[in-house]
């Protein structure tokens, strides 16, 4: 026979399931009885708390959501974190068990519990709804009479700037091509080459990401743009290698600068990434901290959930749902104690650009960050935003392709 | 096996899930070294690796093992299609799957399909265990001190990760209503560790009892075992980890380097070191804790091989020594021990890399003298045409006659 706290958490579940959203705290206040199945258990807090905040954010409708739901509590959440807690009953007597974690009210959940079973949840469905992959980019024709160019530096505003330059019709590449090396500040760049990392799949946080660059000698390819500038010499001479740091509007600047016609300025961002051709994506997307934050962990998971092809499609989708409700740019530098690191390498970077012999155009200063009052790491509460919008985004989906 | 298609008893699992320093790195070995004479007697042990059921565990509870996991995709789910398909007994064991949620453990069961299930916990008493986990913390790489260690452990709001593995996994009454909430009592077996002056194979006999292994010869010389450190040892290893953290040393470096060479076949040897225990208080509540599981393993009525007596903690036989405040001559002895060690590998796989230089020497040498006067004549076109025009066009002239597949030479 189930007790009074089986009974109300089932019946709270039933209510959460069809989009209710009133809080365990209340819910309890009125006496409230279902039937509880055989062999059924309570779900955690976590989860419940989960289904309910879906649940505030939800535009989905009944059964997606349902369905939804029903992806929330058929798997705990993954990776390490809380043991599931179970909910906060007020009367001894029925009382959730006398051992194991203690219980809790769902809505003093940890923001971290919470993201945990998003990312669980997100993860399923996206193996769930493998997304196929984008169009390849353009390609230089072998008798392509354009302008022969190559984009070198951060990867996030490179690749934007590649994708706004192909839908004109200026593929990179080319025989002796005229190298534009895009030297963006200093973290900026760091924090590119973090994401594009994370959307080839990498688990890694943040922190540990610029950990382990301060502990190296070199920087990140993709970021040491003196030695970019320094390999393009060797290939095509200082006169055919520019530097353009910090630009405010890089395809278009780029675009000035190789002489490409048809890359205009209106609707183009600071990195040029407004898409004129949707079926055409940058490789790397420019996703907001949180995303990229929320990325790493979905691979986490994934790199026991799933492997080769069905991986990658995963890691795919992961990039695509997160460039849909996660968009950046966003603001971040490195953590405190690698700060001085940051502004060392950053003017040792700045310093050589200015002796390298290539044109440099704006001012190499800028490559060393203005760290004070900027984010040091992505922050939980928006990542948690991110995560339900991208779970409630990624379950529509997979309710459209189930239908089909 | 018995007779082939004729099992004498009906389909059983044996699900041991723990505790971790409970002699389970043991028992594994022995049943993995032993796998094909079990299998002869009916008995499945479906492992082709040594941590096959470690990363079946990693999979199982979506868990990442410092990239370990990577290799763990689909292990549950192969661990039981083989489980499912043997006719006799199956036994699984590893320690991490005390964790595993109530979802989990639903997976778990229901993947073995019609099968009787028996689930299986060693457990050893609070006191010997708490030193245990934060020593186990330190061989993973955790830098924690111990008394935040122990501060976390008995705080009752159990907040963080680390409070939540180690309860997780050791707190039996919780792990049994997770992993045997589901069977009856009689399935559900208690393996005791005995207590230190008890014989040394005591606690192989109760897991024989309980593994139904006593009539099975069994060869019992492993060499893989997951022996305890010191308490100059443990803090050694705790300073090596705040070096080599945050990428200087890569995860299968420190497995290979500082976990295995250093931990368990060099500092555990120092076996005249004090040993970790706990301070008086702790004792105090530990000891309180301990009675409230005995009451109520006792009144669940589960089969207890040995004795629950023996989770209870025994009294203090010496004074705590305190591993935040250690014996710095000490540490420093462990340390000078391991820079030893490590110079002997050094040199050990410097003479393996001076071989493997002159093996490739020889075979290259031996592959220049088999090509042939025709091949060297072409090397040497091939260097010329980089600098002589007149060369390029003859190699050139020659490629095209040759067909593209030739440019390689």
């Amino acid at each position: 026979m189930s007790s009074s706290y089986e009974q109300a958490a089932r019946s709270w579940v039933e209510h959460l399931r069809s989009g209710g959203t009133t809080p365990w705290s209340e819910w309890i206040t009125q006496a409230r009885q279902a039937e509880v199945p055989t062999g059924w258990s309570v779900p955690g807090a976590a989860q419940l708390e989960l289904v309910r905040r879906l649940g505030l954010a939800s535009r989905l409708d009944g059964a997606t959501f349902a369905r939804l739901v029903d992806v929330v509590l058929h798997r705990s959440a993954p990776g390490r974190g809380l043991a599931q807690q179970p909910l906060s009953w007020p009367e001894p007597d029925g009382a959730p068990r006398r051992f194991g974690a203690p219980p809790t009210d769902p809505s003093d959940v940890p923001v971290d519990e919470l993201v945990r079973v998003a990312v669980g949840t997100l993860t399923e469905l996206l193996l769930i709804t493998p997304v196929p992959p984008a169009p390849s980019e353009l390609t230089r024709g072998r008798f392509s009479r354009g302008p022969a160019f190559v984009l070198a530096g951060a990867p996030v505003t490179t690749s934007a700037v590649r994708r706004e330059l192909a839908a004109a019709g200026h593929a990179e590449g080319g025989t002796s091509p005229r190298v534009v090396v895009i030297a963006e500040p200093f973290d900026q760049s760091l924090a590119q080459v973090w994401s594009a990392r994370v959307q080839r799949g990498a688990p890694v946080r943040w922190s540990g990401f610029v950990e382990r660059w301060a502990n190296r000698r070199e920087l990140p390819p993709s970021a040491d743009f003196p030695a970019l500038a320094r390999r393009w010499v060797c290939e095509v001479g200082a006169d055919n290698v520019h530097v353009l740091v910090a630009p405010h509007d890089a395809a278009a600047e780029v675009a000035t600068g190789l002489g490409l016609a048809g890359v205009g300025q209106s609707g183009v961002g600071p990195a040029g990434r407004t898409a004129k051709h949707p079926e055409q994506q940058p490789r790397w997307r420019d996703l907001s901290v949180a995303g990229i934050d929320l990325a790493r962990r979905v691979n986490a998971v994934l790199n026991v959930r799933a492997a080769g092809p069905d991986r990658e499609a995963a890691v795919r989708g992961c990039a695509t749902v997160l460039a849909t409700v996660a968009t950046g740019p966003g603001q971040l530098t490195v953590p405190q104690p690698f700060q001085d690191w940051l502004a060392n390498r950053a003017q040792q970077v700045a310093d050589d650009l200015r002796e390298g012999g290539y044109a440099v155009l704006g001012d190499a200063v800028h490559i060393v960050p203005r760290s004070e009052g900027v984010p040091t790491g992505p922050r939980r509460d928006e990542v948690l935003r991110v995560a339900v919008e991208a779970c409630l985004h990624q379950a529509s989906a997979t309710r459209k392709a189930e239908q089909r | 096996m018995s007779e082939p298609g004729q099992p004498t008893r009906p389909r059983r699992v044996l699900v041991h899930v723990g505790a971790p320093k409970t002699g389970t790195s043991y028992v594994q070995d022995v049943l993995y070294l032993n796998r094909e004479a079990l299998a002869k007697q009916g008995i499945l042990y479906p492992a082709e690796r040594f941590d096959e059921h470690f990363l079946a565990a990693l999979d199982l509870m979506d868990l990442h093992w410092g990239g370990l996991e990577a290799q763990a995709v689909g292990a549950w789910d192969r661990l039981a299609e083989r489980i499912r398909a043997w006719p006799g007994t199956a036994i699984v064991s590893h320690e991490i799957l005390a964790t595993a949620s109530r979802q989990q453990v639903r997976r778990a069961l229901d993947s073995f399909g019609d099968a009787e299930v028996h689930v299986v916990i060693s457990a050893r008493d609070l006191v010997r265990q708490i030193p245990a986990e934060w020593q186990e913390n330190v061989k993973h790489r955790r830098t924690i001190g111990y008394g935040e260690f122990l501060d976390r452990v008995i705080d009752p709001a159990r907040t963080g990760e680390l409070a939540s593995w180690f309860w997780g996994v050791q707190e039996v009454p919780d792990i049994l209503d997770r992993w045997g909430g589901t069977l009856p009592p009689d399935r559900v077996h208690v393996v005791t560790v005995p207590k230190p002056d008890a014989p040394r194979d005591l606690l192989w006999q109760r897991f024989t009892e309980v593994l139904d292994l006593g009539g099975v010869d069994l060869e019992l010389e492993t060499d893989r075992t997951n022996p305890s450190l010191g308490v100059p040892e443990t803090v050694l290893v705790q300073r090596i980890n705040q070096r080599v953290n945050g990428g200087v040393l890569a995860g299968e470096d420190y497995r290979q380097f500082v976990r295995e060479l250093l931990a368990h076949r060099t500092l555990s040897h120092r076996s005249e070191s004090p040993r970790l225990g706990v301070p008086d208080a702790v004792r105090t509540w530990a000891v309180d804790l301990s009675e409230s599981w005995i009451d109520e393993l006792q009144a669940r009525k589960y089969d207890v091989v040995g004795s629950l007596d023996e989770l209870r903690p025994d009294p203090a036989t010496g004074p705590f020594v305190d591993p935040d405040d250690p014996d710095e001559h000490a540490v420093a002895d462990a340390a000078t021990e391991s820079i030893v060690t490590l110079l002997e590998e050094a040199a050990r796989l410097q003479a393996i890399e001076h071989r493997l230089h002159g093996e490739v020497a020889a075979a290259r040498d031996e592959l220049e003298r088999s090509r042939g006067r025709w091949f060297r004549a072409k090397q040497r076109l091939v260097g010329a045409a980089e600098d002589n025009r007149l060369a390029a066009t003859g190699l050139a002239a020659y490629r095209r006659l040759r067909g593209s597949s030739s440019r390689s030479a």
